[in-house]
């Protein structure tokens, strides 16, 4: 292996006084091919018109200390060594010059001679590659002996260094257990996928998929990645969650990208959106399956432009957002229905990580048992324990390969929770998990959920599908069941419309009612026609 | 029965343990045919493995063999040498770093000397490094005893290299093919010449005065026995060298002018040396001693007396045996000397 090294003469530090003296003086780019464990075999020494004679100088000194070593003298005239532009180009330049056989010959840039502002450049195009090599920095010695000094070759690719390798395994632990939520989990495929998780998301900017089933906690973990890598200043913006469940009709593309004012009826402000909310953040887009084919476009062209037209508006927008989405719908199988543009997905799946369902990682339930025993203890300001006995009954329940964990975390949160508040005292017992494990068991059964069950909740089911009605604020629920309830009465928007707002109507405060109730049903994504049971019938005006 | 094109394989951090080991094993080495390899290169030192100046040497070995070579990079801890027959050579062979041009000389030498014809080769590099022979010590007093071993060797120098400019060259023609007749050395005879020089080059005047001045008032020799030498260099240097002819034997005395020691400590250092060498019986001085084991060993024979053994001696005559069929014994040799015996075996 040859070593070629590439770097400025010294137009300060290389000089000397005429005559022997010299050698008394340490000098970088003659003393670093004076080393004896180091062979330059080729020096590319860059400098300018003005110091030839110096150069020339430097270049006999090297004939009979270092044999070995073949100067190259490389013109560089700058008009401003303190110009980064200048100086960067010149050296970019340069750097494109330089041939190097890779399985021969190994770089060595010299960064101690040149002005500061050459260092920081040489630093750059070593970064960068552009420079294929190590740093090499040479040091005077201790007292002018006429001893070469010290030199020390800087290898950029940190994971080199022992030490910091070190360093850097227990930071990635920390993040790995921070992104677990510091629960110690078992299942060696999930801590894989974490691992995994915590060296994209602190490394890459690229889009980062999530994908397993509802409840399988894609939410919290998009949570926790923003935090993450806010805690390493990679972001600096906020975090703007939304569910694209909720996202439907015309009021999406406004919430997403924003619209003027007067952009549509109604809009009487304008609206940032969601997009621009999160420049300089990050945004997670939950259930990125059920976004329209329109919004699907315009996303796509906001993830490679990092730009996109607010509704009305006639000027593009800009956002650096760095994006997360979460989905448990097969997207692959999305495209081939033609219900997903595979040109955003292919966006999307750089990095995929599929959360596992919690009855694929059951080795994990205990650690999460007692997490959530912690989350409500926090959440009520109680003490909550569990004893033994109740304990083991719950996990023994919980492995059974009868317990399916259909809503995967979100059951074993909402079990907890119960437990929780109907022990005596924050102390849960086997009376608390029997009863329990008949709850789950049973809306496990009937595929519903245990509590606040009634036609209504069917009624939503049916409307929106499962997905979109977990994403629903209970405050939204009861109201759009009551809505839905009306509609499905009625034989038109109208008639629908006036039954609702029947009290606005006595006091003539509404004019309107079908328009108001098109644009409630709207927000959903739903239309009057998809939620009657009658024929549908016009809208009136 | 050992397998002569076994590799023989050594621990380059026994003895000695530094480029020493290495470089009597490259000379055995191509002399004898045997390939070797060694490992844990200069071990214990602060740069370990091979150096600059080793690997001048190694060079020249191979380029006087035409050896193969594996393992032979700076900083290598390792290295493997398979020679092949010793050649005659026209070559040159510069050392960076102003390192010992002389050590590399003295690798090649022996291979020179088994080589059939003439060869001429050129040496760059320094010339008078402390810790290695200067080349005064090679022209007069290691090489005239090779010389009367019957080899046919002249070396000339043509400017001398100090460290750190180097630069110096010499020029060393050997009629090869030669056989070595053994030697004996128990005394040294009388005095015949004495001469005492001061080196100086791009230094100040007044630094070789000094030196000489203290070299007239201390060895109170005649006025035409102690000289000054301005030399043509390229960097500074200044050495102080002191010899003593006698009827068998010579030894030179070099004293290193450094940055930081005053001119009158260099030569006063050098005084001290000769008179410590006059005072003892042995005619061998410790470098000599050193130096003349391989030619012995080559001779197959022979014995003389020394002042001293030092690791050098004992790490270097542990190599030789490794490579040649040869005894090497250091026994008391009388009044304070060491007899040192190379008898086959």
């Amino acid at each position: 292996m040859r070593t070629v090294v590439f770097g400025f003469l010294g137009t300060q530090l290389d000089s000397a006084p005429p005559g022997p003296k010299r050698w008394e003086r340490w000098r970088p780019t003659v003393d670093l091919c004076r080393q004896d464990d180091l062979v330059v075999d080729r020096l590319e020494l860059l400098s300018d018109a003005r110091h030839a004679d110096l150069a020339r100088q430097v270049e006999a000194d090297l004939r009979s200390v270092s044999p070995e070593t073949e100067v190259r003298h490389r013109a560089v005239d700058l008009d401003d060594p303190w110009d980064f532009e200048e100086v960067y180009a010149a050296l970019h330049d340069l750097a494109r010059t330089l041939s190097l056989d890779p399985d021969e010959e190994r770089l060595l840039v010299h960064i101690t001679t040149g002005t500061h502002v050459a260092q920081i450049c040489l630093f750059l195009l070593t970064e960068s590659r552009h420079l294929p090599g190590r740093l090499l920095q040479t040091s005077p010695p201790k007292r002018a002996d006429g001893r070469p000094g010290r030199y020390s070759i800087i290898d950029l690719d940190l994971s080199r260094y022992d030490r910091l390798a070190a360093r850097f395994e227990d930071e990635h632990r920390e993040s790995t257990a921070f992104l677990k939520a510091g629960i110690e989990t078992r299942s060696a495929a999930f801590n894989r996928t974490m691992d995994r998780l915590e060296r994209i998301a602190t490394r890459s900017r690229a889009p980062i998929l999530l994908t397993g089933p509802t409840g399988a906690g894609k939410s919290a973990l998009a949570r926790r990645i923003y935090e993450l890598r806010r805690s390493r200043r990679l972001v600096d913006g906020p975090l703007v969650e939304v569910n694209c469940a909720t996202l439907r009709g015309e009021q999406a593309m406004p919430a997403l990208f924003g619209h003027t004012k007067g952009a549509f009826t109604g809009a009487t402000t304008a609206r940032a959106g969601l997009l621009k909310s999160a420049d300089r953040g990050v945004l997670f887009l939950d259930e990125i399956a059920e976004l329209g084919a329109d919004e699907q476009a315009m996303l796509l062209r906001a993830i490679e432009e990092r730009r996109f037209l607010p509704v009305g508006a006639d000027r593009e927008v800009e956002s650096e957002f760095q994006l997360l989405a979460g989905t448990n719908r097969d997207l692959g199988a999305a495209v081939r229905d033609g219900r997903f543009r595979e040109d955003l997905l292919a966006r999307l799946d750089l990095w995929t990580f599929d959360l596992p369902a919690l009855r694929d990682r059951r080795e994990d339930l205990a650690p999460n048992l007692e997490y959530e025993l912690r989350r409500v203890a926090e959440e009520s300001g109680r003490r909550i324990t569990m004893n033994r006995e109740a304990r083991d009954a719950f996990l023994r329940f919980a492995a059974d390969p009868t317990a399916t964990w259909d809503r995967n975390f979100r059951d074993l949160n909402a079990a907890v929770t119960r437990m929780a508040t109907l022990a005596t005292s924050g102390r849960i017992g086997s009376g608390e998990v029997d009863e329990e494990i008949l709850r789950l068991r049973a809306s496990w059964r009937s595929g519903v959920r245990p509590a606040g069950d009634d036609d209504g909740e069917a009624r939503l089911r049916d409307a929106l599908g499962d997905d979109r009605v977990e994403a629903l604020d209970r405050f939204d629920r009861v109201q759009l069941a009551d809505v839905l309830h009306v509609c499905a009465e009625s034989a038109t928007l109208s008639e629908a419309g006036r039954t609702l707002f029947a009290a606005s109507r006595a006091r003539r405060r509404s004019r309107n009612d079908a328009d108001r109730l098109r644009k409630y049903l709207a927000r959903f994504g739903l239309s009057f026609e998809a939620v009657s049971s009658r024929p549908a019938g016009r809208p009136a005006d | 029965m050992v397998n002569d094109a076994d590799p023989i394989t050594i621990d380059g951090s026994r003895g000695e343990g530094g480029g020493q080991v290495l470089r009597s094993a490259l000379a055995l080495s191509a002399v004898t045919g045997r390939p070797f390899r060694i490992t844990r290169i200069r071990a214990g030192r602060r740069k370990s493995g091979l150096l600059r100046q080793h690997l001048t040497a190694v060079r020249a070995a191979a380029v006087a063999c035409g050896a193969t070579v594996e393992g032979a990079t700076p900083g290598s801890g390792e290295l493997s040498f398979e020679p092949g027959p010793p050649v005659r050579v026209e070559d040159r062979f510069s050392v960076g770093t102003a390192g010992s041009a002389c050590l590399v000389f003295q690798t090649v030498l022996p291979i020179l000397l088994v080589a059939p014809g003439r060869s001429r080769v050129v040496f760059e590099g320094g010339t008078h490094n402390p810790a290695a022979p200067t080349f005064e010590f090679l022209a007069r007093a290691f090489l005239p005893i090779v010389r009367r071993m019957g080899a046919k060797v002249d070396a000339t120098l043509e400017r001398p290299g100090f460290f750190p400019a180097g630069g110096g060259r010499f020029v060393v023609e050997v009629a090869g093919g030669e056989p070595l007749r053994p030697l004996e050395l128990e005394t040294r005879g009388k005095v015949v010449g004495r001469r005492a020089c001061v080196r100086v080059a791009n230094l100040p005047d007044h630094v070789g005065e000094r030196e000489l001045r203290v070299l007239r008032s201390k060895l109170g020799w005649r006025d035409e026995e102690i000289g000054i030498e301005r030399c043509d260099a390229l960097g500074p240097g200044n050495v102080v060298s002191i010899e003593v002819e006698a009827e068998r034997v010579a030894e030179v005395v070099t004293s290193f002018g450094a940055l930081g020691v005053k001119a009158e400590v260099v030569s006063r250092r050098a005084v001290d040396g000769v008179r410590r060498y006059l005072a003892a019986d042995a005619p061998v001085g410790e470098h000599l001693a050193d130096q003349l084991l391989l030619p012995l060993a080559l001779s197959r024979g022979g014995r003389f007396r020394t002042v001293a053994v030092t690791p050098h001696c004992s790490t270097n005559a542990a190599v030789i045996e490794r490579f040649l069929p040869v005894a090497i014994s250091f026994g008391d040799g009388g009044d304070g000397a060491v007899a040192v015996e190379v008898a086959p075996r």
